[in-house]
């Protein structure tokens, strides 16, 4: 599966306006409820928070990408936020993360799973692709930039 | 004269495309006589990758890795079943690592005449077709490749043909 799949606007937030790791989470957490992607927030929450308590998935150069598995979803699921403020996410870097991507995976999926992540790391490693990312104003944008 | 196919490989990576692959790859198997191997690569290097990268932590990485174990198992012994489902003899593989480049090795360790892969997923994105293991593995092997398509096809021949 490509991250393309499941990347459209409803699941895109820009910008984030939580200023801390939870809320960011919850923001990004409640984005895919409203979305209709998962059934049950609180339970997305606290697998997510259970992951991030075990290390921080803030990386460096702004990048945070928190994910877990849970049996919330049926299948993997994807939210991207955007905080050009830049949040305190207790990043590598000891820097703000601006882009967020934050992934759910059903606890049997683990390939589909690691192919996202994958595909997540590659697209980060362009600071390109990055500075176009964080600068976008609307979800249709990012959309846009993961089509290119 | 001799059968251009003598030994023939699936790649099986848990997808419905791959598993509608491995019926065709029996069939055909079957049908000329040759030799079938069917391969799982778990990709432990993309869970390095993810841990190189610092978005897997260790033990996220053997819980993975155990993960996909258990999956190329299940996977494998689905596709022994469907062999034997048609009086197929059938020998499968587990590899770790590069999933392409695994293929390759397994390939050509094996003197594989055709390897049989699942329809590849639509390139809906420039980056795609960069980073597709099947895609990259059709490219890069020395054997002929087929592509295996029309999956409601391929499913009435395998349960008519009994």
């Amino acid at each position: 599966m490509a991250l393309i799949d499941l990347v459209s606007p409803d699941v895109v937030r820009v910008p984030v306006s939580a200023e801390n790791k939870p809320d960011v989470l919850k923001e990004l957490v409640d984005v895919l409820y409203n979305a209709g992607k998962i059934s049950n927030s609180s339970d997305a929450l606290k697998a997510l928070l259970t992951r991030e308590s075990q290390g921080s998935t803030g990386l460096e150069n702004g990048i945070a990408v928190p994910h877990a598995k849970t049996h919330v979803v049926d299948s993997l699921t994807l939210a991207i936020g955007i905080a050009p403020q830049g949040v305190e996410f207790d990043a590598l870097d000891g820097e703000p993360s601006r882009l967020f991507f934050l992934l759910l995976a059903p606890p049997d999926q683990s390939g589909p799973h690691i192919e996202a992540l994958s595909e997540i790391a590659r697209l980060t490693r362009s600071q390109a692709f990055c500075r176009t990312l964080a600068s976008a104003n609307s979800p249709e944008e990012v959309v846009e930039l993961f089509q290119d | 004269m001799g059968s251009p196919i003598r030994t023939m490989m699936v790649h099986v990576d848990g997808t419905e495309q791959s598993i509608v692959a491995a019926q065709y790859a029996v069939l055909l198997a079957k049908q000329i006589e040759a030799r079938l191997f069917a391969a799982f690569v778990v990709n432990t290097r993309a869970l390095s990758d993810l841990v190189k990268t610092h978005i897997f932590l260790e033990t996220e990485e053997q819980e993975y890795e155990r993960d996909l174990e258990a999956d190329a198992d299940r996977y494998l012994n689905h596709v022994k079943q469907l062999a034997a489902q048609k009086d197929c003899p059938i020998e499968t593989v587990k590899a770790r690592g590069n999933v392409h480049q695994e293929l390759i090795r397994v390939v050509t360790e094996n003197h594989v005449d055709l390897l049989v892969l699942g329809e590849l997923a639509h390139v809906r994105s420039r980056r795609d077709e960069f980073y597709n293991e099947a895609e990259r593995a059709m490219r890069s092997v020395s054997c002929t490749v087929l592509i295996v398509k029309d999956e409601d096809r391929v499913y009435d021949l395998f349960e008519s043909n009994l």
